[in-house]
């Protein structure tokens, strides 16, 4: 064989070997969506958003709880994390840009992006839960919040770095002030991307279940309160898939299934989100 | 052209933080309603002299200034002089279009609305006004409320002009401000500057000789941080005191 056969020969293998795994990917990507689909889709019904849990073997329960209680903490998580993440990420990008500061945060903040998130939870259970007393949905937000703030904070740094100086000296140029050029230009700039980084943050905590087992726990009534233990879909699915019940199972495919499409809803509207920049024609 | 001094540079030397030398005992007057071109070759000091008249160095920690630069009979190198209100006297207009990622009206009142203009038809009268002014009035008025990132670069360096004249300032500073436009884009600006300077008093960076030639009445060429000569623009093109102005002028060098 001359050395052009062999180069298309190997071409070929590595060509095969890169489809052959990206479909076996894709495969197990798509069995697990239809699995969760089909079998979701047989036990959804209105009865699942309107109606609370009923004992197991009584007709027509639903996790109206767990809805409302997943919404809730997701909520208050958004509601704390991303103020902190966005200060946090113009505070490296702008005040401390090229400080030894900067750097030395964006390289925890990269770290804890990868700390499990049960060491989260386990963590906000030593201190709110412990000292409380009991679970509570606030310690549930908290421990979600803290997962959001290293993820809104780097994006928020990252797109703010590629607003070019160019533009805020021009700012100065006409005599504002620094928070003014940040706020009315720099974050301007910056809008979509920071918009798809808060979305991307809300789908990454959407489906956390680990930190809220040690922190809102679950509730199998109905319960705005969130000084009290709160329902949440994923600890609701974690209990009911571990459980006896038929109705158990067929509850937390539905779950499961909703969980996903609010996932998938998030990530496509983050997509959405990077694609529009300000005044694109 | 007046001869009353608007800005006299006495004595500048600048300090990047660094600590070199970039600017080295320049002193020149700026005369009132002129056009002030600064030549030289690249690295010679032109931009961080252009720099030093609205103190766009302060945003940066480290560098320095030493001697005195006078406007309106004070030290605006001193540091009792309040940045903010320096800035709105002596504008700045940038190599590369700045246009804020808004629309063309909120883009001509920001500079208003930072000083507190807030009233709609005030800020409408002055944004026309300024648009007018910077010769670009004719072809944004259906469109004042559409993204300023529509527009063309030279429509966008003239809608940056028009931002700056909007805040009534007595000195427009122009750092290279064409050298990213094609031909017909520059000539516009160019017969901007030399509408603007019957209201304003204009100092101009370009790498461009023909450019300082066409727009200028004063030129000061300025080598390794030092000025080498100052005078009319005629008497620099045509007949320079010294030789290596000439060189440069006539392009043996930079």
């Amino acid at each position: 064989m001359n050395r052009e056969n062999v180069r298309k020969l190997n071409s070929r293998i590595a060509l095969s070997l890169s489809t052959i795994a990206a479909l076996s990917g894709l495969f197990w990507l798509i069995f697990i969506l239809g699995d969760v689909l089909v079998k979701g889709i047989s036990a959804l019904g209105p009865a699942l958003f309107t109606n609370d849990p009923v004992p197991p073997g009584m007709e027509g329960g639903g996790l109206k709880n767990a809805f409302v209680g997943q919404l809730m903490i997701t909520f208050f998580a958004t509601l704390i994390g991303v103020p902190v993440g966005i200060l946090g990420g113009t505070f490296l990008a702008e005040y401390a840009r090229g400080r030894k500061i900067s750097k030395i945060i964006s390289i925890f903040s990269d770290i804890m992006v990868s700390i499990p998130s049960i060491v989260i939870g386990t963590f906000i259970y030593a201190i709110i839960v412990k000292p409380a007393g009991h679970f509570s949905g606030w310690a549930g937000a908290m421990a979600l919040a803290i997962i959001m703030i290293p993820v809104v904070l780097r994006t928020t740094e990252n797109m703010l770095s590629l607003v070019p100086w160019t533009l805020r000296e021009a700012a100065f140029a006409l005599g504002a002030p620094y928070y003014k050029v940040i706020i009315q230009v720099v974050y301007r700039g910056a809008a979509a991307g920071i918009l798809t980084g808060i979305l991307l943050s809300i789908a990454r905590v959407a489906g956390e279940t680990a930190p809220l087992l040690f922190t809102s726990f679950n509730n199998s009534y109905f319960s705005t309160n969130m000084n009290e233990p709160i329902a949440s879909l994923t600890v609701t699915i974690f209990q009911y898939a571990m459980g006896p019940y038929d109705d158990w199972h067929k509850q937390a495919w539905a779950a499961s299934l909703m969980i996903t499409i609010f996932i998938l809803m998030l990530t496509i509207l983050g997509r959405l989100a990077i694609r529009w920049r300000y005044g694109k024609r | 052209m007046s001869d009353i001094v608007e800005l006299e540079i006495k004595k500048l030397n600048f300090f990047y933080s660094g600590g070199i030398a970039t600017l080295k005992n320049i002193s020149l007057p700026v005369y009132r309603n002129s056009v002030t071109a600064i030549i030289g070759p690249s690295g010679c000091g032109k931009t961080t002299l252009l720099r030093c008249f609205n103190r766009m160095h302060d945003l940066y920690p480290g560098n320095r200034y030493e001697g005195e630069i006078t406007f309106k009979g004070k030290d605006i190198l001193s540091k009792e002089i309040d940045l903010i209100d320096l800035r709105s006297h002596i504008g700045m207009v940038f190599q590369k279009p700045t246009p804020f990622p808004m629309s063309i009206f909120d883009n001509i009142a920001y500079g208003l609305k930072l000083r507190g203009t807030r009233k709609k038809a005030e800020l409408s009268g002055h944004v026309e006004k300024a648009l007018k002014h910077a010769a670009l009035w004719d072809e944004v008025k259906d469109k004042l409320h559409s993204s300023a990132y529509a527009l063309s670069g030279g429509q966008q360096q003239r809608l940056v002009i028009a931002r700056a004249l909007a805040v009534k300032p007595e000195v427009l500073l122009f750092d290279e401000p064409c050298s990213a436009l094609d031909p017909i884009a520059t000539a516009k600006i160019e017969e901007l500057i030399q509408e603007l300077k019957k209201d304003y008093t204009i100092v101009i960076v370009t790498h461009n000789m023909q450019q300082a030639a066409r727009v200028s009445d004063k030129a000061a060429f300025l080598m390794m941080g030092e000025l080498i000569e100052f005078d009319k623009t005629d008497k620099i093109f045509t007949n320079p005191e010294k030789k290596i102005t000439e060189d440069y002028i006539t392009g043996r060098f930079g």
